[in-house]
C-alpha cells in the first residue's frame, strides 16, 4: 500500500447522514444520533477504508474486553512518527500536541449505553468475527453503522433493548463451516448485572 | 501439571463468622434510560502498561491500613481507578480475605470531604494555602537554622510501625530527640503488659483453630480484636468437625458473643474473680493439681464458686459447667479482651484470665511464642492512652514549641477530664497530617493534606504475628486523585534533607526511601534476585515473609500478689448502672465515622444504623418504664449524652451501653452531628498497675426525657414490620439447610 501521496483529499469523505435525529430506519428503530463534536476530527474513512486497515488494529481491546476502548495515543503516535508527509495537517499537528503534552484526548462517547446494561464486546466479536469468520466490517457494523464511510463516528443504529433482542431472536449460522444456528441469549440478566 | 488447591475455609465460612460483610453498594444508572452520544468522555490511556486492558481490571498488592492487623489486600484497579479490594492470598493474616471496615477505605480514597490543599491559619480559622506557604510557615519553626530540639519537638502518632515508624524517628533524631508519642484511645496495652511479664512476649500467638474449647472474657477476637480478619479464618476452622466449643463471657454481647455456644452476662470489672472461681475449681481435680503451687492453691480457696456468684452476677453452678468442659475438652484456649482489661483492676483481671491458660497446660500447645522480627526497629511502636497523659503533662510543662499530629484525633476521643483542647494553645508550631479535617487538625496552625492509603506507599508489620513474621509492602493503587496532596513521606523528607543533607539528599522522594529500605533487606530473605528483580517480586506479592521459628516460652513465674481481690463492691446509689460502652468493628474509636459505607452496614447485635443507642436489658427497661425509642440522658459524674433507648437481651441487667464512634462535630458529612460521643462521659479512673483509662469502670444513671424518636433499624421479625412478617428469621438450628438451598 502506498501511504505517500496517497490521492484523495482528507475534506472529501462522504458521509451518510441516513436522515434527522429519531427518523424511522430500515430495521424499525429511531435511529440516528446527534452529530458529536470531537477533539480532533477523526478521519475513520482514511483509516478504514482508504487505507484498508481493520477495525481492531486500532480498536484492539474489542476482542479482550467488554469495551472495545479508545486506541492508546502511543499507538497513533506510534503509526504517525512515521508518516511525515501528513505531519503538518492540523489534525496531525493536534495529535502531536497531545502527544507532547503527555495528555489524553478527551474524546466524546458516541455509543455510551446507561450504566444499567452491560454489552460485551469480547463475545461478539469472538463469535462473529473469529468463529464465524465474517468481514470484521460487517461485524462492528452490525451495532456501530458503516464507520469506515464516516469522518468521526456517529450512532445510526438504535441500540435500544427491542433492537438488542431482535438481534437476539435471530438465528445465526454458528461458524463459518457448521451450518447449524443459535440465536443469542435472551436472559435478563446476562445486560442487566 | 498444577492442581487447583481447595481453599481450607470457604468463603462462606468466612462470612459466616464476620460480622460486617460485603458493606459494598451499588449505584444504577440514574435516570439515564437510553443510549447517550456527546455527553460523557472517553480519555484513552497515553501510554500504558502494555497489560492494561481498558474494560479488564488489573490487581495490585498492598496493605490494609485501616486497622492495626495489617492485611495483605489486592486492588481491582480498572482504567486507573481502583475500585474494589480482596485480600491478598499471599498474605499469612489476611489469607485473601477482607472485613468491611477494609473494604470501606475505598471511601477515604474518594470521599468528597477529602482535603485536597494545605491549610494554614489565620486568626480563628484555617484558610486554604498553596504548599510553598505552608513550608513557609513549617520552616520558620522547624527549619534548617531551627534550635528546637529534645522535648521541644513531639511527634504524635496511632501505633505506626514499618518505615514509618523508622522515618518519623529519624526525623525526630535531626532534632536530637526521641519524643515520638503513640497514641490509642483503644489500646491493648493492659494485657499486652500481662502477657509480657508472664510470657515474655506482649503478643503471643493464640491458637484458635487449634484449640476445642475456647473460653473468652470479652475478647471480640472477631469483631474487633488484635486481628479479627486473621482469627476469622481460624475460626472456621475451629468450628468444623469436630466441632470447636466457645464459651463468652462479658458484660455486653459482642459479635464473638453472638457466635458463642455459651454466653455469660458478667458484672463489669468481676471477669478475673470468675476466672478464678474457674482455677480454684479446675485445681480440684488431680491432673491439673499437680502443676499448680500451693502457695496459688491457697489463695484460689478465696474463689468458691458461691461467692465468685455473689460478686459476678453469674449462677455459682456455671462454674461447674464450665470445668467440667474444660477437664473434657483439650486443649482449651483462654483469652482476655478490653472488656476485661478495661478496670481499676484491668491487670489483675487479665493475668486471672492468662492464668487458666497457664493451669490448663495450653501455654505452648494453643499459646505459643512469636517468631522473632529479625528487623525490630519496624515493629510498631506501643500505643497507649498513658501516652495521652504524657502528652498532657508534656503540655502542661508549657515547653513545647512543635508538635506534628499524624493518625490520631486526641481532641475527639481524649477523655473530658483530660483538656487537650485548650492546651493546644500552650504550642505555637502544631502540624496535622490527615486526609480529611477531624476535631484535632481543626485546631492545628497547618493542615497537610496527604494521600490517601490507597495512593502511598509504606511498610507494615502488624503487631499481632500469627505466623512467622508479615512484612507487608503498601503500594499505591492508583495516581493521586487530588494533585495537591503529597505523602507523609515526602514531607519528612523535605525537613530532613534540609537539616540532615549527607543523609538524606540522595533519596529524591519517599518512594526511593522504602525501595532502598525494602531491598536492603534482601540478605535476611537470602534471595539471589538482583535488586530490581527483589524489590519487583515484593510489590508483586505484597508481602515478604519470615518463616515461624520454633521458641520457647523462659520459665513462667506466678505470683499471687496480682490476684484480684474477692470483694463485692456495691453499686453507687447516685450512678446505679455500669457503663460499658461497645467497640464496634467497624467506626471502632471513631476514626473511620466519616466512611458512608460503615455508617450505613447495621450494627451485628442490633441492626441500628446512622447512629447511637442505649443499650439496655428489657427487664429493666420494664421496670424503669423505658420503650424503645425514648430519649434517655446517661449521666456520670464527668458530663451527660443523651441517646435513644434500644432494648437489648444481650446485656447484663444492670449495665448500659453506647457504641463509641459517633458523636463528632468536624468529620465531615457523613460524620458529623451525628450521635454522641461515649468518650467524653469516662470516669477518670484507671488501671492501678499501668496506667491506662479504665474505659468500662464508669458508672451511670439514667433519666428519662420523656421525648422519643425512632430507632432507625434493620431488624427481624421481633418488630412489627407495618403489621406483617416482612423478613421471617428462624434460629440456625432449626433450619434444615439441606431443604433450604
Ligand atoms: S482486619 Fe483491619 S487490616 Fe484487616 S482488612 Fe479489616 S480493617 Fe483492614
Amino acid at each position: 500500500m502506498a501511504l505517500v501521496g496517497a490521492s484523495y483529499s482528507i475534506n472529501a469523505e462522504p458521509f451518510k447522514a441516513g436522515g434527522a435525529p429519531g427518523t424511522q430506519t430500515i430495521d424499525g428503530y429511531n435511529a440516528l444520533g446527534p452529530q458529536v463534536e470531537q477533539p480532533i476530527e477523526f478521519p475513520h474513512y482514511t483509516h478504514a477504508n482508504v487505507m484498508k486497515i481493520n477495525c481492531m488494529y486500532c480498536h484492539t481491546y474489542a476482542r479482550r474486553s467488554a469495551v472495545s476502548g479508545i486506541p492508546r495515543l502511543d499507538k497513533c503516535i506510534g503509526c504517525h512518527k512515521m508518516i511525515p508527509e501528513v505531519r503538518d495537517r492540523p489534525r496531525i499537528k493536534k495529535l502531536f500536541w497531545y502527544w507532547d503534552n503527555h495528555k489524553s484526548i478527551p474524546w466524546k462517547k458516541v455509543h455510551d449505553l446507561p450504566d444499567f446494561v452491560r454489552f460485551n464486546h469480547e463475545r461478539h466479536i469472538q463469535r462473529f468475527y473469529f468463529q464465524d469468520k465474517r468481514p470484521v466490517r460487517e461485524v462492528c457494523g452490525y451495532c456501530h453503522g458503516d464507520v469506515a464511510n464516516m469522518t468521526t463516528a456517529r450512532r445510526v443504529k438504535a441500540i435500544s433493548m427491542g433492537w438488542c433482542i431482535d438481534c437476539h431472536k435471530k438465528d445465526h449460522q454458528i461458524s463459518a463451516v457448521n451450518l447449524k444456528t443459535t440465536n443469542g441469549p435472551n436472559d435478563c440478566w446476562m445486560c442487566h448485572k | 501439571m498444577a492442581t487447583e488447591k481447595k481453599p481450607v475455609v470457604d468463603r462462606r465460612d468466612f462470612l459466616k463468622v464476620l460480622g460486617i460483610s460485603g458493606a459494598a453498594a451499588t449505584l444504577a444508572g440514574c435516570g439515564n434510560t437510553s443510549i447517550e452520544s456527546g455527553v460523557e468522555k472517553v480519555q484513552s490511556y497515553v501510554q500504558p502498561e502494555d497489560f492494561v486492558v481498558p474494560g479488564n481490571s488489573v490487581f495490585y498488592a498492598s496493605t490494609c491500613t485501616q486497622c492495626q492487623s495489617n492485611c495483605g489486600i489486592m486492588g481491582r484497579v480498572r482504567e486507573g481507578r481502583v475500585l474494589k479490594l480482596e485480600g491478598n492470598p499471599n498474605s499469612i493474616i489476611s489469607k485473601g480475605k477482607i472485613c468491611g471496615l477494609g473494604q470501606a477505605s475505598i471511601q477515604v480514597q474518594y470521599n468528597p470531604d477529602r482535603l485536597t490543599t494545605p491549610m494554614i491559619r489565620d486568626g480563628e480559622s484555617l484558610v486554604p494555602a498553596t504548599w510553598d506557604q505552608a513550608i513557609k510557615v513549617i520552616n520558620q519553626g522547624l527549619g534548617k537554622d531551627s534550635q528546637i530540639s529534645g522535648d521541644e519537638i513531639i511527634f504524635l502518632t496511632n501505633g505506626v510501625s514499618g518505615h514509618q515508624k523508622v522515618l518519623i524517628d529519624n526525623f525526630l533524631e535531626s532534632y536530637n530527640s526521641k519524643n515520638h508519642i503513640a497514641y490509642e484511645a483503644l489500646s491493648n496495652r493492659v494485657g499486652e503488659t500481662v502477657r509480657e511479664n508472664l510470657y515474655g512476649y506482649s503478643n503471643p500467638v493464640q491458637k484458635v483453630k487449634d484449640a476445642k474449647l475456647i473460653v473468652s472474657f470479652g475478647n471480640d477476637f472477631l469483631g474487633s480484636g488484635v486481628s479479627p480478619v486473621f482469627m476469622a479464618t481460624q475460626y472456621a476452622q475451629f468450628r468444623k468437625a469436630p466441632r470447636g466449643t466457645l464459651i463468652q463471657i462479658e458484660p455486653r454481647m459482642t459479635l464473638t458473643g453472638g457466635n458463642a455456644d455459651r454466653w455469660y452476662p458478667i458484672r463489669p470489672g468481676t471477669e478475673g474473680v470468675f476466672a478464678l472461681g474457674l482455677a480454684n475449681a479446675l485445681v480440684q481435680h488431680p491432673e491439673y493439681d499437680k502443676t499448680v503451687p500451693e502457695e496459688l492453691k491457697l489463695a484460689l480457696k478465696a474463689y468458691d464458686k458461691y461467692t465468685v456468684g455473689e460478686i459476678t452476677g453469674i449462677n455459682p453452678d456455671a462454674i461447674g459447667h464450665v470445668v467440667a468442659m474444660m477437664w473434657e475438652k483439650s486443649p482449651t484456649l483462654v483469652l482476655s479482651g478490653a472488656t476485661a482489661e478495661g478496670h481499676k483492676q484491668g491487670y489483675q483481671n487479665a493475668y486471672a484470665i492468662e492464668l487458666l491458660n497457664v493451669i490448663l497446660g495450653n501455654v505452648g500447645k494453643t499459646v505459643t511464642p512469636p517468631t522473632e522480627n529479625p528487623f525490630p526497629q519496624m515493629n510498631p511502636i506501643n500505643a497507649s492512652y498513658q501516652s495521652l497523659v504524657n502528652l498532657d503533662n508534656q503540655l502542661n510543662t508549657k515547653k513545647t514549641k512543635a508538635m506534628l499530629i499524624m493518625g490520631v484525633n486526641p481532641i475527639y476521643t481524649g477523655p473530658s477530664f483530660v483538656d487537650i483542647k485548650n492546651k493546644f494553645k500552650n504550642v505555637s508550631l502544631k502540624i496535622a497530617m490527615v486526609t480529611q479535617l477531624d476535631e484535632t487538625a481543626e485546631m492545628c496552625d497547618v493542615v497537610l493534606p496527604l494521600l490517601s492509603p490507597v495512593e502511598e506507599f509504606g511498610t507494615h508489620v502488624a503487631s499481632y504475628q500469627p505466623e512467622g513474621i508479615e512484612i507487608s509492602i503498601q503500594q499505591p493503587l492508583m495516581e493521586k486523585l487530588h494533585p495537591h496532596t503529597k505523602s507523609f513521606g515526602d514531607v519528612l523528607l523535605v525537613l530532613l534533607k534540609e537539616r540532615d543533607p549527607k543523609n538524606y539528599s540522595k533519596y529524591p522522594d519517599y518512594y526511593s526511601y522504602i525501595r532502598e529500605a525494602v531491598v536492603k533487606s534482601k540478605p535476611v530473605f537470602k534471595s539471589s534476585m538482583t535488586d530490581d528483580e527483589f524489590w519487583d517480586s515484593a510489590l508483586m506479592n505484597g508481602v515478604l515473609h519470615v518463616p515461624p521459628k520454633e521458641a520457647e516460652f523462659t520459665k513462667i513465674k506466678l505470683n499471687t500478689a496480682d490476684l484480684p481481690k474477692a470483694e463485692n463492691k456495691p453499686l453507687d446509689v447516685n450512678y446505679p448502672f455500669y457503663f460499658v460502652p461497645s467497640i464496634k468493628a467497624d467506626l471502632r474509636d471513631g476514626k473511620h465515622a466519616n466512611l458512608p459505607w460503615l455508617q450505613e452496614s447495621p450494627d451485628p447485635m442490633t441492626t441500628v444504623v446512622w447512629d447511637s443507642w442505649v443499650e439496655i436489658h428489657p427487664k429493666t427497661a420494664e421496670e424503669m418504664q423505658i420503650r424503645e425509642g425514648d430519649i434517655l440522658e446517661v449521666k456520670s459524674s464527668m458530663g451527660s449524652l443523651m441517646a435513644k433507648a434500644y432494648l437489648f437481651p444481650g446485656i447484663q441487667p444492670n449495665t448500659i451501653s453506647i457504641p463509641f464512634g459517633q458523636g463528632h462535630s468536624s468529620y465531615g458529612r457523613y460524620a458529623n452531628n451525628r450521635g454522641v460521643n461515649p468518650f467524653k462521659i469516662i470516669n477518670p479512673i484507671t488501671d492501678e498497675k499501668t496506667g491506662e483509662l479504665a474505659l468500662f469502670a464508669t458508672r451511670v444513671q439514667i433519666i428519662k426525657t420523656g421525648n422519643k424518636e425512632k430507632v432507625v433499624k434493620d431488624e427481624g421479625p421481633t418488630t412489627l414490620q407495618q403489621g406483617r412478617k416482612l423478613v421471617v428469621t428462624m434460629a440456625a438450628d432449626q433450619a434444615e439447610l439441606s431443604k433450604e438451598v
